[in-house]
């Protein structure tokens, strides 16, 4: 019975996924894509849950509706208001992104079907799979990835100091120097950028 | 770990009764699904309502008036009078606004919300779901609160609600860190995620007082970065209604109104309630060490009788903030957040690492 509750659910999400992300490409209003985008990543999450892996789907969110929509959001909100709608591309490029999503998908479809998965192990769930992710993820043996980690972290530490010397109205003080001319733009939104990047 | 509360424990939430139900029967299952939906709604209806006559009330005593007086003894029935009055209003949409997502936006609000009422363990009994990733959880489905501000104050077309839009946005997500790295603390020291877990870790003592001086500033945090990030006052500068008449929601009538207001005081007790969950021990009864008939009697009072209380302290605590801190300006806020509170945190939570990691303990922790 469970199996059968589980089997149907896995299909209900994933129609929704589909479906969603369609409507993301199809509709022309961007902060629209933004929500339908959102909801492709809650059923991300929500295959994350019938894994089992709970941690993943908690962090899914987190990071993607918490974050990267807001985000984003945020971004569409600084530049274009209500009225505006996306520009119709031209037949050329139109037609240049039919091919390219046909040879994608024509691309997908083949490997999946030529491939085997293989199941790695056939084993039980962790009953707690978030302190097993934390040791793996700092764990500088052959298995662990304390490297990477610590490789991402500088990478989004670089990033969010970028941000915010960018963001930044004018130069130190003392020298001044790193004022350009021309960006009156940066000025008007310049507090609440640093906020974005900051986060 | 004394004897009441030990065989309490063994309670079960709704959604484990449906996990179990499951095999058996779709719709049991089902059914246990809608119980707890329908207790939550139910609960938050209630709930509103009460927290709204009782803001009103404070308000009131706390400027010499007597506050709602008319409907009902002392005015109880004001709030019940005002809900069916916003439900019977007419719902204006503004003619440019993006209908679809100025109709969808108070909903987001609504829902991050309820999914994180779904998960307070209010008492052993009275627990609708006991996830085991509890504080990711929290923090996940309150970043739809923050979406619905977003969308909400972007759709109306109008720039009150665009700039109140963007300021609780920027609000939002600044102290969402600072609560974050508070929360931490308690995970540390508990050792889990789960709030149940959490709460039960705390039977020799609550964290506020039991985790070495980095519980009590770790409280501060969580409590003044949660007041932003519901948008309290000091923190309501979203809504400042003299500069932004009404912020986000200014262009939101009737039940769309309702549903923005209703998270907002709904907020306030989750808030209150995560509060005394993570720092004050949540529905576990006041014990001091090794006094039997002190805690026997303390024991007499049953988990959520102490939840309530706790909640209800820390709503008037916010209640009373209203009426003593004047509003923030923008700039201010902002370096609240990035300049005095996140780097507490982060030193406060590299001392409580420390802590844990080397063993400090004056006293058994675990």
């Amino acid at each position: 019975m469970t199996t059968t509750v589980l089997t149907a659910l896995f299909y209900v999400l994933a129609a929704c996924s589909v479906l969603l992300a369609l409507a993301v490409v199809t509709t022309r209003r961007i902060l629209r894509a933004a929500v339908y985008l959102m909801g492709v990543l809650l059923m991300s999450a929500g295959f994350f849950l019938l894994l089992g892996a709970e941690f993943l789907a908690g962090v899914q969110i987190l990071v993607y509706v918490g974050g990267i929509v807001v985000l984003l959001v945020f971004a569409v909100m600084l530049t274009r208001s209500v009225e505006l709608l996306e520009d119709e591309p031209s037949i050329g490029r139109k037609l240049l992104g039919y091919v390219v999503a046909a040879g994608f998908l024509i691309m997908n479809v083949a490997l999946l079907a030529t491939t085997e998965f293989r199941v790695l192990r056939e084993g039980t769930l962790p009953a707690g799979n978030t302190a097993a992710l934390g040791r793996k993820l700092l764990d500088y043996g052959p298995q662990g990835y304390a490297l990477p980690f610590e490789v991402l972290s500088i990478l989004l530490l670089t990033a969010m100091i970028g941000g915010i010397v960018i963001a930044r109205k004018t130069g130190p003080v003392a020298t001044g120097k790193l004022e350009q001319p021309g960006q009156g733009g940066s000025d008007r939104f310049g507090a609440q950028t640093t906020t974005i990047q900051g986060s | 770990m004394t004897g009441i509360t030990e065989n309490i424990w063994q309670a079960k939430t709704v959604a484990q009764r449906a996990a179990e139900a499951l095999p058996e029967s779709v719709w049991f299952a089902l059914g246990y699904m809608v119980l707890g939906v329908v207790g939550v709604a139910a609960f938050i209806a209630v709930l509103g309502m009460g927290l709204i006559y009782a803001e009103r009330k404070i308000a009131g005593h706390f400027q010499c008036r007597l506050g709602p007086m008319r409907v009902g003894w002392h005015g109880i029935f004001q709030t019940v009078a005002d809900t069916l009055k916003l439900l019977l209003k007419e719902d204006v949409v503004p003619a440019q606004a993006d209908k679809f997502l100025h109709i969808l936006a108070p909903l987001f609000t609504l829902l991050g919300t309820i999914l994180v009422l779904a998960v307070l363990p209010m008492s052993p009994i009275v627990h609708v779901s006991d996830v085991n990733i509890g504080v990711v959880y929290v923090g996940a489905v309150s970043g739809f609160g923050v979406l619905g501000i977003l969308l909400g104050g972007w759709s109306s077309n109008n720039k009150w609600s665009l700039l109140g839009a963007m300021r609780a946005g920027a609000q939002i997500i600044s102290y969402e860190i600072s609560a974050t790295l508070a929360l931490l603390v308690v995970v540390l020291f508990s050792g889990t995620l789960r709030l149940s877990e959490i709460v039960e870790s705390q039977a020799a003592g609550w964290w506020i007082w039991r985790a070495h001086g980095v519980g009590i500033v770790a409280f501060l945090l969580f409590f003044i970065a949660s007041l932003a990030e519901i948008n309290r006052t000091p923190f309501d500068i979203p809504e400042g209604e003299s500069e932004l008449t009404a912020g986000f929601h200014t262009e939101y009538s009737g039940m769309r109104f309702a549903f923005f207001f209703l998270a907002e005081f709904i907020n306030m007790f989750i808030v209150a309630a995560l509060t005394a969950t993570l720092f004050l021990g949540g529905w576990m009864p006041f014990h001091i060490g090794d006094f039997a008939g002190f805690n026997a009697i303390m024991d007499m009072i049953p988990p959520g009788l102490w939840f309530t209380g706790k909640t209800a302290f820390l709503v008037f605590l916010i209640m009373w903030f209203r009426w003593t801190f004047p509003r923030l300006r923008v700039d201010q806020l902002m370096r609240l957040e990035w300049k005095v509170l996140l780097p507490i945190g982060f030193a406060n939570l590299i001392a409580a690492a420390v802590v844990v990691l080397f063993n400090f303990y004056f006293f058994p922790v675990r």
